[in-house]
């Protein structure tokens, strides 16, 4: 009887331990995925770099509201290594793991290997894939944390012809998705604006780009354009283009990542003349204190260069909407929460839900971006481009 | 004809790039008979330690090569001696030391210097325009330096004592343990010249191209298609196949662009393979 009492005790006081633990450990964890090492690593920190951010930012309030308590907010990251597979496999990682929210990961391969894996994991994610698919009605629980080429390339075109006159281009990117879907657009965007296009492709993990540039001169453009291939690899091909006497425009209707463009290819004499998309409005003061916000809150230096700015809203009303779901265990739950919320973000001010007419899904956030200009080896800043609903 | 020499120009400047990595490669294959997928580590690893000393010891970069040099020298006989040493003969065991040698130099460097592209410049820059072909200056001295070493390479096997220790061991193990060679010191050697190769070659090209931890990814791989195509083992075949590597690389891409370039390349193996499974210059395929 003493010894069935003693068992009784402890296996309440068990229990009981086990309730308070919980009640201290209330904790959410959701992903941060991109590539974190190669070419396109700048992207992948930056998409993490902004969930870290995020989270840091309502951890420092206590914690992210959850019905009438508050939970600290965990980041799990995972390097997607810009493949398809690598995206895959971080998506059943992840789920593993119990973690159905997932900020990232970011590229057009990596977006088309996660979206069926987290359609079956039932896990929400957002990418920056430039993909001609990058959202489909068919995974509604897939984000995504800017427009594609079809809605900026043409207004970015007409204002790089203000300041680089030109009558042909000779656009460069990888021969996978992430390459050709973007070229395209881009190309595309082009011709309407009476612009030839000339178009090459190489194969991702190539080191050394002279063949290609030898291709790209033989066709005598008047600008290149580096559209989606990675910084490091667009800081390779800009240093060789300049090498072999190209002394032309060079254009990035792309993927930001223009300092570590400009660390690659030797400097900004060396890129000398140069127009690109930013996805965000760079030039704006209340834009560029981010980097300030990411002191403060995580104590090291900013990653990922303008890339972050652009993924933090994304990152900030994914836990809005774990917030007003109360939950981060249905995905399906935040993502009708997120639907619901208002695109307004502290630094990038107002924007707008697009992407039906593109993809046939409002899921994409749409806010201000920029256009930006190196001329002469002097970097002109960024102009700030408004954001139109579809 | 423009685009035909300047691919010439590209191809032997490629070629002598794959050289110095291919006979690194080739050496510990047909000395020790390991396949050092750590090859690629000590390329990085050559182009880290002389950014280092560039930018963070302010040394000159003449000095930087030689200091880049010699650590992915000692690293590789430090690593030979008392790792790989003991199981040498168990190629799965050597294939995982190497392997596991590669991961743990790449995450270091990943994790000492951040996943970014550093800002790595060749002291000499700009090209020489020869009417409508043009070579970049950076290139040349690769080149020079390429020939310089496959010629101290020469000298070293084939007209110096050691040279000849290490050619018969490859030749016949047991016969040249039984004349006195001694695997223990030699083994560790021939690794220590290959790694150093590697290194010489992370030295000299990373500035020229680019220098993050994923840099020696694709070294490996042009390293294997090169040796294969030469001869597994065989010095001779390894340098005349890095230049119809860098060649065929450069007139398929330049002509044909860059995806069925790489396509090329891996066609010509394969044939290669079918045709002549030796390679180029490879006498017999190596035991399991």
């Amino acid at each position: 009887m003493r010894r069935h009492l003693l068992l009784t005790v402890c296996g309440v006081g068990l229990i009981a331990g086990a309730q308070g633990a919980m009640a201290q450990s209330c904790e959410i964890k959701i992903g941060g995925m991109g590539p974190m090492s190669g070419g396109a690593a700048q992207w992948g920190l930056a998409m993490s770099g902004a969930a870290e951010l995020a989270a840091a930012e309502v951890n420092a309030e206590g914690g992210l509201k959850m019905g009438d308590k508050k939970c600290k907010v965990i980041v799990v990251p995972y390097d997607s290594k810009y493949t398809a597979d690598g995206a895959a496999a971080g998506a059943n990682a992840l789920a593993a793991q119990g973690i159905k929210i997932i900020v990232g990961p970011v590229g057009s391969p990596e977006a088309t290997g996660i979206k069926p894996v987290a359609a079956r994991n039932e896990q929400l994610t957002w990418n920056a894939a430039y993909a001609k698919n990058a959202l489909e009605p068919k995974y509604p629980l897939a984000f995504h944390v800017a427009p594609a080429p079809a809605v900026w390339a043409d207004p970015m075109i007409k204002k790089a012809l203000q300041v680089f006159p030109m009558k042909s281009v000779a656009l460069v990117a990888p021969n996978d998705q992430a390459g050709t879907d973007i070229v395209a657009v881009d190309a595309e965007a082009y011709r309407a604006n009476g612009i030839k296009t000339t178009e090459e492709y190489y194969q991702r993990g190539t080191t050394n780009f002279a063949p290609i540039v030898t291709r790209i001169l033989a066709a005598k453009p008047d600008v290149v354009d580096t559209a989606s291939s990675p910084p490091g690899d667009a800081g390779v091909i800009v240093k060789q283009l300049r090498l072999a006497g190209f002394t032309g425009p060079i254009g990035r209707l792309g993927g930001p990542g223009t300092e570590e463009i400009i660390r690659v290819a030797g400097g900004i004499d060396v890129l000398k003349d140069f127009f690109w998309y930013e996805t965000v409005a760079t030039g704006d003061p209340k834009v560029q204190e981010i980097d300030a916000l990411y002191r403060k809150f995580l104590g090291k230096e900013p990653v990922g260069g303008t890339a972050l700015w652009g993924n933090l809203p994304a990152a900030r009303m994914t836990l809005k909407a774990i917030s007003a779901a109360g939950t981060a265990d249905d995905a399906n739950k935040v993502a009708a929460a997120m639907r619901l919320l208002p695109v307004e973000d502290p630094n990038m001010g107002k924007g707008h839900w697009t992407g039906k007419k593109q993809y046939g899904i409002a899921q994409e956030l749409h806010f201000p971006y920029g256009f930006g200009v190196i001329k002469d080896g002097k970097n002109l800043g960024v102009t700030r481009m408004e954001a139109k609903p579809d | 004809m423009e685009q035909f020499l300047q691919a010439g120009i590209i191809g032997i400047s490629l070629g002598a790039q794959y050289a110095l990595l291919a006979l690194g490669f080739t050496l510990i294959f047909g000395i020790l008979g390991v396949v050092n997928f750590a090859h690629g580590g000590f390329y990085m690893l050559g182009g880290y330690v002389a950014f280092s000393c560039v930018s963070m010891a302010g040394l000159p970069y003449p000095i930087a090569v030689l200091v880049a040099v010699a650590v992915t020298a000692a690293l590789g006989w430090v690593f030979e001696l008392f790792l790989l040493e003991r199981l040498v003969d168990d190629h799965l065991a050597t294939l995982m030391l190497t392997l596991g040698l590669y991961l743990i130099v790449s995450t270091g460097l990943l994790t000492a210097f951040g996943p970014l592209s550093m800002d790595f410049r060749f002291p000499v820059s700009g090209a020489l325009h020869l009417g409508p072909v043009y070579v970049p200056k950076e290139n040349l001295i690769v080149l020079a330096i390429c020939l310089a070493a496959i010629g101290a390479l020469w000298l070293v096997l084939f007209r110096t004592d050691l040279g000849r220790a290490l050619r018969a061991l490859a030749d016949d193990r047991a016969v040249a343990m039984a004349q006195g060679m001694r695997p223990r010191v030699l083994f560790p050697a021939a690794f220590a010249l290959a790694t150093g190769l590697a290194g010489l070659t992370g030295a000299l090209v990373t500035p020229i191209l680019a220098l993050s931890p994923g840099v020696g990814d694709p070294v490996l791989a042009t390293s294997f298609l090169t040796v294969i195509l030469g001869g597994l083992g065989s010095l001779g075949g390894a340098a005349l196949a890095a230049f119809i590597v860098g060649l065929v690389e450069a007139y398929s891409s330049v002509y044909f662009g860059g995806s069925i370039g790489a396509l090329i390349l891996f066609v010509l193996v394969l044939l290669l393979l079918v045709f002549r499974p030796t390679g180029l210059l490879g006498r017999e395929t190596r035991g399991a």
